[in-house]
């Protein structure tokens, strides 16, 4: 139960760490300044819209990981494992757009903006999505595993794309690092979006864990019930 | 295995769905008339714009659109097909490899798209483009697109299709799946095509740059999908 245990403290310091993040936000990072001098209040959501993308990207990762391993073992744990890693996906993924939403409604005087990173990330949302509607349409136990693995890898493939086109395309998504001289973060802002990252990051891993042992709880459950029943 | 007999297999299998074809003639007459209602369908979106702007303009996305969900039609009955009549499990039995199968499938689902899409698209300048501008520049360029695209449409459709076959929502599983995965190869597709169609300075780098994504994604998504269908096949 070691595993629970670093859930659980996951979750706590997580907590921790982006609530120390809020504060930080809004009482020691320096506010951003546009060109005329007003103060660009809305840049503030920075430090919660990065980090929730960031860690829906990794999680991510972890649905294709998990499919891999799937494939290659047929062990129905690392389906469960993928599965899980696609809801906490799906998790950051709407607030993800959510927050980006309501940025770009003040920064671009727009809601939406068929833009490349946009666009892909939404692309991205309807892969997760669609991942879910897949298993729900599949009845039998082993093909749907093996439908949702082979789906997610490919899935998965539109998440580099996605964190890389602002590189590769002109887009107007703000790039904050390694993108030319503009550029870059003074200490006490990426110290503040480092405080964020790394928090939900651990919010992550303890929501994955968690609903990992829900699930298990769940089967065992399952199993002790048929088991009784017999 | 030899080469040789794995070559023979692809063939047998690739026949067999041609010789199916031409008996029933189902899959492109079906595919045909499904493109020929969208372009009713884009007159009626159409009719009130006029005449007085450039239907080149959007061409290159009305086409896409038509053969994206044409294909989709013609790659669910190239299943439909096999697995009503118990043709899969007949081909799984049989000491064939499974890439042999994904292959001859694959060949067999592009060789009905471009048929359908080549046929196609002059009528849609029939019915479209009368009277008003030429292409911009040579229209194999067009043909270089339509191959390209129908590559990875057809092959990762192979591998969504045998999926899907085996879903509750059959067809409209299959659109959930296919268009959010396409959305590269297409919005690379219609930038190729617009470059082909309008023509001028710099749209031939345009064209080959758009192609590039095109070639990238096919090669990608191709060995992502052959790499799969062994699992996939015959669960």
């Amino acid at each position: 139960m070691k595993r629970n245990r670093l859930a659980e403290i996951m979750l706590g310091l997580g907590g921790i760490l982006t609530s120390a993040a809020f504060f930080m936000t809004f009482f020691w990072a320096p506010a951003t300044v546009y060109p005329d001098g007003r103060v660009d209040f809305a840049q503030k959501i920075f430090y919660f819209h990065v980090p929730v993308a960031e860690a829906s990207f990794l999680v991510f990762f972890f649905t294709a990981f998990y499919s891999i391993r799937f494939l290659m073992t047929r062990k129905r744990i690392y389906d469960t494992k993928a599965r899980i890693a696609t809801e906490v996906t799906l998790f950051f993924v709407l607030l993800t757009m959510a927050t980006g939403i309501l940025w770009t409604r003040v920064e671009w005087n727009v809601w939406w903006q068929w833009e490349p990173r946009l666009t892909t990330y939404f692309i991205l949302t309807l892969l997760v999505i669609a991942y879910f509607v897949l298993r729900n349409s599949v009845e039998d136990e082993e093909k749907r595993a093996v439908y949702a693995a082979a789906f997610g890898i490919l899935a998965f493939i539109d998440a580099p794309i996605s964190f890389f086109i602002t590189r590769w395309l002109n887009s107007i998504h703000p790039i904050v690092f390694g993108g030319g001289e503009s550029s870059g973060l003074e200490p006490p802002m990426l110290i503040t979006f480092i405080v964020a990252q790394v928090g939900m990051l651990m919010l992550g891993y303890a929501f994955y864990q968690l609903r990992l042992r829900e699930e298990e709880l769940n089967e065992r459950l399952e199993a002790l019930k048929i088991e009784l029943g017999d | 295995m030899t080469q040789s007999s794995s070559w023979r297999q692809f063939k047998a299998i690739l026949r067999k769905d041609l010789v199916m074809e031409l008996r029933t003639k189902e899959m492109v007459t079906s595919m045909g008339l499904y493109a020929l209602l969208t372009m009713v369908v884009y007159q009626i979106a159409l009719a009130e714009a006029g005449d007085n702007f450039d239907v080149r303009l959007v061409m290159p996305g009305l086409i896409w659109v038509a053969f994206i969900f044409m294909s989709m039609l013609g790659l669910n009955r190239s299943f439909v097909h096999e697995q009503d009549q118990g043709c899969i499990d007949a081909l799984l039995l049989s000491p064939v490899d499974r890439p042999v199968i994904f292959f001859a499938k694959f060949a067999g689902n592009l060789l009905f798209l471009l048929v359908v899409e080549f046929l196609s698209l002059p009528v849609f300048s029939f019915l479209f483009l009368q009277g008003r501008e030429g292409f911009g520049n040579p229209i194999w360029l067009v043909a270089v697109v339509l191959f390209g695209a129908s590559v990875g449409i057809s092959g990762v459709g192979t591998l969504l299709a045998t999926m899907t076959v085996n879903t509750k929502g059959k067809d409209v599983m299959l659109s959930v799946l296919f268009v959010p995965l396409m959305y590269p190869l297409l919005r690379a597709a219609v930038g190729a095509t617009f470059a082909a169609v309008i023509g001028g300075p710099g749209t031939v780098e345009t064209f080959w740059a758009f192609m590039m994504w095109v070639a990238g994604y096919d090669v990608i998504m191709v060995l992502a999908a052959y790499g799969l269908y062994e699992f996939v096949v015959g669960v």
